[in-house]
């Protein structure tokens, strides 16, 4: 790779996350919209590694303890997440059963994977093209709210379902847990700067490693 | 003040145009597009800006409309449930009070929160930014109130209500008969309007929109 196109860092500028001018990186704040003006987020990947700590702390509690309870004919049913993908499996939903199985376990799961290796590479712990890292922030920018839908699911089925005492659905303890999970990995996929993979990239361009 | 070229929104002169990417901070200068068309950036192949055909009108009917709809989902029952004889049929207003009764607190305020109160205020808000700017003005805090829209824009998560609530249809389905009513039509409208009304007009068209009306604001 050759001849990349400088950055606004390296020409002393940087650009409003907000608005997108790019100004002065000596201005405090945008001279458009007034946002606080950083070059790079601060801490970018510290942070980043904070929140999936956090989040892989979060995910435990809300796999063990029941996500709902069905009290029916007087007795209480809790069921987990996993037990719930199980459950949609064995009555032949598999839509259902693979949908929840990839909003709660699996891009769960990847969206982590992926803010680590982003993490890694933009260290330059490991090496990757610049492109494909950066279409794999995107990704995990973008699919990480999908994660909330069994927190959603259970809150509609505890607000639908009050059929008298026959029976009812109440939410368990890891509807919590499991919201706290994906409000975690939110904010570390936002806390993550993907500019610094190009930095990187730019830096081992202009000086070749001596070996 | 002047018009710079037909096929692109207005601008300021005297002022820089220079933008980076996002993603890799690359540092362009915004050049005037024709309708329809994006630029994507050089160095990774990410969108950089474009420029929406007619975007005020747009992003104007389009929250208008979710507006409209918001009142239908709020306030007509969203489905009919009906388990031997036993028929519940609430609209989301009761259902989330319900869910605050049982369920706690948290989950009613997460749905309330990023399925209800986020999207409404994001219409109404585009609707406080776009509606002056077609006519060249601001109104007062235009500036603080369309960086909180974007700031705010990744918290909104009514699509994904909507495939929970597909997911609970399913699992009723099994329990109830159940019937669809209005309220589940318009969160489909709803989700519609909103994808329609951000995806509408391009961020750097909507400062630079702003930045004009403001200044015709001072000169006068």
């Amino acid at each position: 790779m050759s001849g990349l196109l400088p950055s606004a860092k390296e020409q002393n500028k940087a650009a409003c996350h907000i608005c997108g001018r790019a100004q002065d990186a000596q201005n405090e704040r945008c001279e458009r919209c007034h946002t606080p003006l950083h070059v790079r987020k601060h801490d970018s990947i510290q942070r980043c590694l904070a929140f999936c700590v956090a989040s892989v702390l979060a995910y435990i509690p809300a796999n063990i303890w029941p996500i709902m309870i069905v009290h029916e004919f007087g007795s209480a049913e809790p069921t987990t997440i996993f037990g719930g993908v199980i459950q949609f499996w064995e009555s032949k939903v598999y839509s259902v059963s693979i949908i929840i199985f990839t909003a709660s376990v699996l891009i769960p799961g990847l969206k982590l994977a992926s803010l680590c290796w982003l993490c890694a590479v933009s260290k330059g712990w490991m090496k990757t093209e610049g492109q494909f890292a950066t279409k794999i922030y995107w990704v995990t920018e973008l699919v990480g709210r999908w994660s909330m839908l069994d927190v959603f699911v259970v809150a509609i089925l505890v607000g639908l379902i009050q059929v008298g005492n026959i029976m009812s659905i109440t939410a368990g303890p890891a509807v919590i847990a499991f919201a706290l999970m994906v409000i975690f990995t939110m904010i570390a996929a936002h806390s993550f700067d993907p500019r610094g993979i190009w930095d990187h990239i730019r830096q081992n361009e202009k000086q070749p490693r001596p070996h | 003040m002047q018009r710079h070229h037909k096929q692109s929104w207005p601008r300021l002169l005297d002022s820089s145009k220079e933008t980076a990417c996002h993603f890799c901070d690359t540092l362009f200068e915004v050049e005037l597009i024709k309708e329809g068309e994006e630029a994507v950036c050089q160095t990774c192949g990410q969108k950089l800006y474009r420029n929406r055909p007619q975007s005020l009108q747009h992003a104007i009917s389009f929250a208008l409309t979710g507006i409209l709809l918001f009142s239908l989902l709020l306030f007509f029952p969203f489905m009919r449930l009906d388990a031997q004889g036993i028929i519940i049929e609430m609209p989301v207003v009761q259902a989330v009070k319900h869910m605050f009764d049982t369920g706690g607190w948290f989950i009613a305020l997460s749905v309330a929160l990023f399925a209800i109160l986020l999207p409404l205020f994001q219409l109404v808000v585009i609707l406080y930014i776009c509606v002056p700017l077609f006519y060249g003005k601001t109104l007062p805090y235009v500036v603080q109130i369309t960086r909180t829209l974007q700031t705010l824009q990744p918290w909104i998560m009514i699509e994904v209500f909507f495939l929970a609530t597909v997911v609970s249809l399913i699992k009723l389905v099994k329990l109830a008969d159940v019937e669809l009513l209005c309220g589940f039509w318009s969160l489909i409208a709803i989700m519609i309007c909103i994808a329609g009304a951000f995806a509408a007009i391009d961020r750097l068209e909507l400062w630079d929109r702003i930045e004009v009306a403001l200044q015709k604001r001072n000169e006068s």
